[in-house]
C-alpha cells in the first residue's frame, strides 16, 4: 500500500476550522502559504466567493495583464491498456481506436496552423506499442515545424524518455496525479502501469531534469476529497517552482461532472466550489498560470477569464485528429461543454476586456532542430 | 637569502625555514597566516618547509572587517 | 529563542544578528560592541602582517569569546582566484567552516561583482566551506548560487556604508520566497528597525558593520540591534497582519455562479 510522501502531507492544516477574520486575513495576505490556501478552501471561505473573486482578479491583472493564452489539445491516439475507472477510453470500455499517422498528422497540423495556435499539447492513452515514445518524438518533430509551443499529455516516462522528446523539441509536459490520496488512487486504477502512484508524482521532476521547461500538473476533481487534493496539489506546485527555478509550472482544474450511467464521482465539486479552489490557488500562487479547459460550460469559463484564470483552451477536440476536414471517427475522451468557435469565443473575451494572446514570443529564440534547419 | 616578504624586500638571517622566518620577524604564530610563491602553508609544515632564495612570501593576520 | 536556531549547512547559531568587526576605534570597543550585540558569528578581514604598525590584535581578544565563531572574509580579492586563496588562509587561521566570499572590484561603491563570486563559490563549496556570498539583491543569482552548493546567500540591503536601509526590499522579498537557504541581508543597514524589517520579511539573519561601529554608543547600539532582530524574528513567527488593500468592485464578479452544478 503506497502512503502520501511527507513533502506532500496537507496535516496539520487540513480539518481545522478557520473564522471569518482568518479568511479576511487570508484573502489580503501579503505572503501566503499552505495555512493561508488552507483558510480559503474552507467552508467558512465559501461566503466570501465575491471578495476572493475581486482580489483574484486584481492579482492576474497584476501578472498576466488583460489577457488570456490560449492553446489547443490535439489526441494523437486513443489507443489505452489503462484500466481508470472514471475514463470512456480505458482498456475494457467499448470505443473506436485510432492513432494518426504521420501524414493524417500533418493535415490536422495544417488545420491547428490555420486557426494560429502557437500552443498545442498532444495526448495520449497510457503507453501502448501504437502509441509510445519513438511515435511521440515523430508526431513532436513534425509538430513543431507548425507552431512554436509543443506540449505533451501522455503516460509518466524516464527521464531519458523526456530527454529525447525535448530534442525533438518538445518544451513541456501536462500530468495529472489524478488525486493525491493513494487509498483512492490505487481504487482507481484498476490495473497497469498507471498504478505507479509515486512514479506519476515525480514525472514532472524528471520531465524538467529531461530537458523539457514546463510542466502543468493538477487533480481531477471529485476523485477525493477537494481540500486534501488542492492542499497536497500546492506543495506539489511550491516543490516545483522552488526546484526547478527556471521552468514554467502551471496549474488546470479538470472536473469530473456526474452523467447518467457513466462514472459517478464520491466527492462531486460543484461551480462554487470550483471557483473558491481557482479563486484561492490564484491568491497563494500569484504567478502561476492557471488553467481551465472546454470541459466547463459556457457560462462558467466566461465568468472565470481573467478572474484567476489566465489560460484556457478553446474550439477543442477529444476526438482522435478532429480539426481536419478528413478525420476519421473515434471516441471522444470527454464531452466538450463549450464548442464556441474561435471567434466567438475572442469576441466574448475582448466583451470583457480580456485580449486573447495565441503566441508565446520567447520561443522565436529557441534553439529548437527545426529552426536549425537550412 | 633574500626573500620578498609582503611586498618588500628581506634578508633572512636563520636557517631559512618558515617558522625560522617568523621568529625573525616577531609574529605571532598563532594568528599569522602564511603563503609562499602564493601557494597557502599551512602552520604544520611550517617546521619542514624551506625557502629559496627570491622566494616570495605573505604573512596576513586577522584585522577588523565587515 | 530556545527552539530557533539558526542552521546554516550543519552549524547552529542561537543568535541572528551577525557584525562586522571593521571601523571600530579599537579592538576594546569592538569587543564590548560583539559582547553587547549577543552575537555568535562575526567577520575578520585579512591584511598583511606589519610589525612596524602597532596593530592592535583582534584575533586574541575574539578567540577568548567562546560564544563567538568566527567567518573570515575575502575583502580585499578583485577576482575570484584571489577570493579562493583568501578563502584559503583565512581558514588555515580561523579553523572555521564559515567564509564570506566578498569579490568589490571597485573601491567607490564596494558593490559585489556576481560573475567572480560565482566562479570562486563552485570552488570553494568543492573545497567543503560553509560559503556564504555576498552579492547583489538578485533573485536568479541567488538560485544559482544555491543551485551550486552555497549554505547562505547575503543579498545586500543597500551599498556597504551607505547607511541606506532596505533599498532593495522588494528584491529581497523574491529571493526569501524562492530561497531554500538561509538569507542573511548583509550592508546598508542603519537603524535596529532596518534590521527588524529584514527579519519580518522572512531573513534568516543581518549582517551589521558599519551602523555599529560608527554609533556614538557602539556597545549601546550593539545592544538595539540585539533587540531589533529578536523582535523582528518574534513578529515574523507570530505572523503580521496583512496590509489593507481595497478591492474596488464595480460589478459583482460571482454573479455567474449557479447555485449548484
Amino acid at each position: 500500500m503506497k502512503t502520501l510522501p511527507d513533502w506532500l502531507n496537507p496535516e496539520p492544516w487540513l480539518n481545522r476550522e478557520f473564522t471569518a477574520a482568518d479568511v479576511q486575513r487570508a484573502i489580503y495576505a501579503d505572503a501566503p502559504n499552505e495555512k493561508t490556501l488552507a483558510a480559503l478552501l474552507s467552508p467558512t471561505a465559501g461566503e466570501f466567493l465575491e471578495l476572493m473573486a475581486q482580489r483574484a482578479q486584481s492579482i492576474t491583472r497584476r501578472h498576466f495583464g488583460r489577457t488570456i493564452s490560449l492553446y489547443t489539445p490535439l489526441y494523437l491516439s486513443n489507443f489505452c491498456n489503462g484500466g481508470c475507472r472514471y475514463c470512456g477510453l480505458a482498456a475494457d470500455r467499448r470505443a473506436q481506436r485510432t492513432a494518426l499517422s504521420q501524414e493524417q498528422l500533418r493535415h490536422e497540423m495544417d488545420a491547428i496552423q490555420k486557426m494560429h495556435f502557437e500552443e498545442l499539447i498532444l495526448l495520449t492513452g497510457e503507453r501502448v506499442p501504437e502509441a509510445d515514445v519513438p511515435y511521440l518524438c515523430d508526431c513532436v518533430a513534425v509538430a513543431a515545424e507548425y507552431i512554436a509551443n509543443v506540449t505533451i499529455e501522455v503516460f509518466p516516462m524516464a527521464e531519458a524518455e523526456y530527454r529525447q522528446l525535448a530534442d525533438a523539441g518538445c518544451t513541456g509536459v501536462t500530468i495529472y496525479q489524478e488525486t493525491y490520496d493513494p487509498v483512492v488512487y490505487e481504487q482507481m486504477h484498476r490495473w497497469g502501469a498507471k498504478r505507479d502512484y509515486l512514479g506519476r508524482i515525480d514525472a514532472p521532476d524528471r520531465a524538467l531534469r529531461g530537458g523539457l521547461r514546463t510542466a502543468g500538473i493538477g487533480a481531477l476533481l471529485g476523485l477525493a476529497d477537494p481540500r486534501f487534493d488542492i492542499l497536497c496539489l500546492y506543495r506539489h506546485a511550491k516543490h516545483l517552482l522552488k526546484t526547478y527555478w527556471q521552468a514554467g509550472v502551471s496549474i488546470s482544474f479538470p472536473r469530473i461532472r456526474p452523467q447518467l450511467g457513466g462514472f459517478q464521482p464520491e466527492h462531486p465539486v460543484d461551480e462554487r466550489m470550483l471557483a473558491q479552489i481557482i479563486f484561492a490557488l490564484r491568491i497563494c500562487l500569484p504567478e502561476v498560470p492557471l488553467v481551465l479547459s472546454t470541459r466547463e460550460p459556457q457560462r462558467v469559463r466566461d465568468g472565470l477569464a481573467g478572474v484567476g484564470i489566465s489560460k484556457m483552451s478553446v474550439a477543442s477536440k477529444t476526438t482522435v485528429g478532429g480539426y481536419s476536414t478528413d478525420s476519421e471517427e473515434s471516441t471522444e475522451q470527454f464531452e466538450i461543454s463549450d464548442d464556441r468557435d474561435i471567434p466567438t469565443f475572442c469576441a466574448m473575451l475582448r466583451a470583457k476586456g480580456l485580449e486573447p494572446v495565441f503566441k508565446n514570443w520567447d520561443s522565436a529564440y529557441r534553439g529548437a532542430a527545426h529552426y536549425e534547419k537550412a | 637569502m633574500r626573500l620578498t616578504v609582503n611586498g618588500e624586500t628581506h634578508i633572512h638571517e636563520g636557517n631559512g625555514s618558515v617558522d625560522a622566518l617568523l621568529d625573525e620577524l616577531g609574529a605571532n604564530k598563532a594568528h599569522t597566516a602564511l603563503m609562499v610563491n602564493g601557494d597557502v602553508v599551512p602552520s604544520g609544515k611550517w617546521a619542514e618547509t624551506q625557502l629559496k632564495e627570491n622566494d616570495s612570501v605573505e604573512m596576513l593576520v586577522f584585522v577588523g572587517g565587515g | 529563542m530556545k527552539n530557533d536556531l539558526l542552521k546554516i549547512g550543519d552549524q547552529e547559531l542561537g543568535s541572528r544578528l551577525f557584525l562586522g568587526t571593521g571601523k571600530f576605534s579599537s579592538t576594546a570597543a569592538m569587543i564590548e560592541a560583539v559582547k553587547a550585540s549577543g552575537t555568535e558569528l562575526v567577520t575578520v578581514a585579512l591584511r598583511r602582517f606589519n610589525r612596524a604598525q602597532a596593530e592592535d590584535d583582534l584575533y586574541g581578544p575574539l578567540s577568548e569569546l567562546k560564544t563567538v565563531r568566527l567567518m573570515p572574509n575575502t575583502s580585499g580579492a578583485m577576482n575570484a582566484k584571489e577570493a579562493i586563496r583568501a578563502a584559503l588562509l583565512g581558514r588555515e587561521l580561523s579553523k572555521s567552516p564559515f567564509v564570506k566570499l566578498e569579490i568589490h572590484p571597485n573601491p567607490h561603491h564596494l558593490l559585489p561583482d556576481p560573475i567572480e563570486t560565482y566562479e570562486a563559490a563552485i570552488e570553494l563549496v568543492k573545497q567543503d566551506f560553509l560559503v556564504l556570498p555576498y552579492i547583489p539583491a538578485d533573485p536568479v543569482l541567488a538560485k544559482r548560487l544555491e543551485d551550486i552548493g552555497c549554505a547562505a546567500v547575503m543579498p545586500l540591503g543597500a551599498a556597504i556604508g551607505t547607511g541606506k536601509g532596505l533599498a532593495t526590499a522588494e528584491m529581497i522579498k523574491i529571493i526569501v520566497r524562492d530561497a531554500d537557504i538561509p538569507v542573511v541581508v548583509d550592508a546598508g543597514l542603519r537603524a535596529p528597525s532596518e534590521a527588524a524589517a529584514a527579519l519580518e520579511m522572512g531573513c534568516s539573519a543581518v549582517l551589521v558593520n558599519s551602523a555599529i561601529a560608527a554609533a556614538e554608543q557602539p556597545a549601546a547600539m550593539g545592544a538595539a540591534f540585539k533587540a531589533g532582530v529578536e523582535a523582528g524574528r518574534a513578529a515574523y513567527l507570530a505572523g503580521l497582519m496583512p496590509t489593507s488593500e481595497t478591492a474596488v468592485a464595480s460589478s459583482p464578479l460571482t454573479s455567474f455562479l449557479s447555485g449548484s452544478d
